[in-house]
């Protein structure tokens, strides 16, 4: 974070009910701000422990500025810890992933633990007696949490747990591990990386967002078979669903269920194709449940602030500044079912990622929503729906064209910019 | 490993290709595939496309879907076509194997992203081309490309690589 002495951003002003600011796309200080408050003082995804399934397996990432590594201890306890040497700063790990049995710094030889303790340094009598070891580790995220092997940090303390930050949203992670005949995911395939320069609050606008489809993506919608096409034609009901603290979903299962065939969100996979899978489920869940998940599917959600979950691909993304932003990819691998498994990656390569059919139109359209936010009146709309949403089991529930899930995206984002870091510290 | 005349007959195929794509001439670079194509930019060369995600990885069905995609004119990533040009390089026959060369060869490719930023994009890497001699022509039936940074953050690929 740059040192600034600006005077504070009134976000009041800049997020209406039914409309927010474009600065808040493109003006550093505010990105500074996001950084400080969402990225480094919140819960983020960082990975899934399937990455790192042995002692010393390690991926690195960034998080805000701070670029961190996911490692597994000997003890098989995951950590999440800066990726900087205590002495002085250099970058100890540059691949995307690997195994090691310590961390070792390539300037002066500094050895730090897996979980970022720091084991020795080379002429240990050049350091005073009052020299603490233990207060120049790599240092720790103040908050690591594993659910269903989702890894989520928050780099200095959130001032909540990762059970008060997904609260409801749990079910929407449910939903994928339960589509597994073991009730785990692997994300083992590798990410696809994807660069673009628009601000990286248009991910999770565009990915909940119902109204884009038909235009956006005509393309796909022309040269393929999708299942998408008859939702998106309103021929069914999918909705958005706001599920609190910035959670967001388009629910398609709603669709899915009223048709009753199983794998329509699979590319409408024949069942047929999938008998052991289909077997494996029923004897985990009994036939009536197993229905149910076939119909349902994946959820297509945000976890706030960087998670989506679209069908079977998990994608996440590191804000670059205000105007540049990297996505990442994979598909959600099921524990115990290959036969759904070599499909996914297919799916996948066709869906999202930077040679795919559907994401490069969403980022050649968020650049010039990037570039045209320069153009004055400098409001953005955000109003569809208004009048027509409805409360459903406690959840703000319309249709799924409407920008339910973008306000509720921005009720969450202007509570954690208006907290007052100091004083909660 | 082949006569002067048939590397010759490689080597202009490949040319012919390249243009075909830096010109983003979808149904005749459509036209250039057997029936059992694969077109493949894995994430690094060794990869096994069953068990890594690739950034493209597609069968004969799935580059025709790619080719209608982009003839639809709303493939709003590549409205207008990327101005582009390539350079290729160090054209070799690898191996032979039946009525199919594997020809290997370096490239650089400057691409325009004229669609929205007007940035000029620097690609680069090597591709394989299991190119298969069918009656008087030749087709391919594999064109495998390695980018240099292929698996960094890149942008947009939904051009002919």
């Amino acid at each position: 974070m740059r040192i600034e002495h600006a005077p504070p951003v009134d976000y009041d002003r800049l997020i209406k009910k039914d409309r927010i600011h474009s600065a808040l796309y493109t003006d550093p200080a505010i990105f500074d701000e996001e950084m400080e408050k969402i990225f480094h003082h919140g819960w983020v995804f960082v990975g899934h422990d399937s990455e790192i399934p042995n002692p010393g397996d390690y991926v690195t990432r960034q998080v805000g500025y701070e670029p961190v590594i996911m490692s597994r201890a000997k003890t098989g306890k995951v950590h999440v810890i800066r990726n900087r040497c205590a002495h002085r700063g250099n970058k100890i790990c540059t691949l995307d992933a690997g195994n090691e049995k310590v961390f070792a710094c390539p300037y002066h030889g500094w050895v730090f633990d897996l979980d970022g303790k720091l084991l020795d340094t080379p002429q240990p009598d050049g350091y005073g007696p009052d020299f603490d070891k233990s207060a120049n580790g790599m240092a720790p995220a103040a908050q690591v949490e594993v659910y269903r092997g989702f890894v989520f940090a928050s780099l200095n303390h959130s001032g909540i747990t990762l059970d008060q930050h997904l609260g409801r949203a749990k079910e929407l992670l449910d939903r994928c591990c339960d589509l597994s005949p073991e009730g785990e995911l692997d994300l083992t395939a590798g990410w696809l990386k994807h660069r673009f320069k628009a601000n990286w609050k248009m991910l999770p606008e565009n990915d909940c967002d119902g109204y884009h489809v038909d235009t956006t993506h005509s393309s796909f919608m022309t040269a393929t078979d999708s299942q998408a096409i008859d939702l998106i034609q309103g021929k069914s009901d999918p909705v958005v669903r706001d599920w609190g603290n910035g959670h967001i979903e388009i629910d398609f299962a709603v669709a899915y269920r009223q048709r009753g065939n199983p794998f329509e969100w699979f590319g409408r996979m024949s069942p047929a194709k999938l008998p052991n899978y289909i077997a494996a489920m029923e004897a985990r869940y009994g036939k009536e449940k197993a229905h149910h998940l076939f119909c349902s599917g994946p959820p297509h959600a945000i976890i706030f602030p960087n998670l989506f979950i679209g069908e079977l691909n998990v994608v996440f993304y590191y804000p670059i500044s205000a105007n540049e932003c990297v996505q990442l990819y994979t598909p959600m691998l099921l524990k115990g079912a290959p036969e759904v498994n070599k499909r996914a990656i297919h799916q996948t390569e066709g869906a999202v990622g930077p040679g795919s059919f559907l994401i490069p139109e969403d980022v050649i359209i968020a650049e010039r929503n990037q570039a045209g936010l320069a153009a004055r009146p400098e409001w953005l709309d955000l109003s569809r729906g208004l009048h027509r949403e409805y409360q459903e089991d406690g959840l703000t529930v319309s249709h799924m064209s409407d920008e339910t899930v973008n306000r509720a995206f921005y009720k969450r984002y202007k509570e954690m910019m208006q907290r007052n870091l100091q004083a909660a510290a | 490993m082949v006569s002067d005349e048939v590397l010759r007959e490689l080597s202009d195929f490949i040319h012919h290709e390249a243009r075909l794509c830096d010109e983003s001439r979808y149904a005749e670079w459509e036209a250039l595939w057997t029936d059992d194509g694969h077109y493949w930019v894995p994430r690094a060369a060794d990869h096994d496309p069953e068990k890594q995600v690739s950034h493209i990885n597609d069968n004969r069905r799935r580059i025709h879907t790619r080719v209608h995609q982009l003839l639809t004119g709303t493939r709003h990533s590549q409205v207008p076509p990327s101005p582009m040009r390539r350079v290729i390089s160090g054209i070799v026959v690898e191996d032979i194997e039946g009525d199919d060369y594997l020809v290997g060869a370096n490239f650089m490719l400057l691409e325009l992203a004229v669609q929205s930023t007007h940035d000029l994009h620097l690609w680069g890497g090597r591709t394989t081309y299991r190119l298969r001699r069918e009656g008087n022509r030749l087709l391919m039936a594999l064109k495998k490309v390695v980018l240099v940074n292929a698996d960094e953050p890149v942008p947009n690929l939904s051009f002919l690589i």
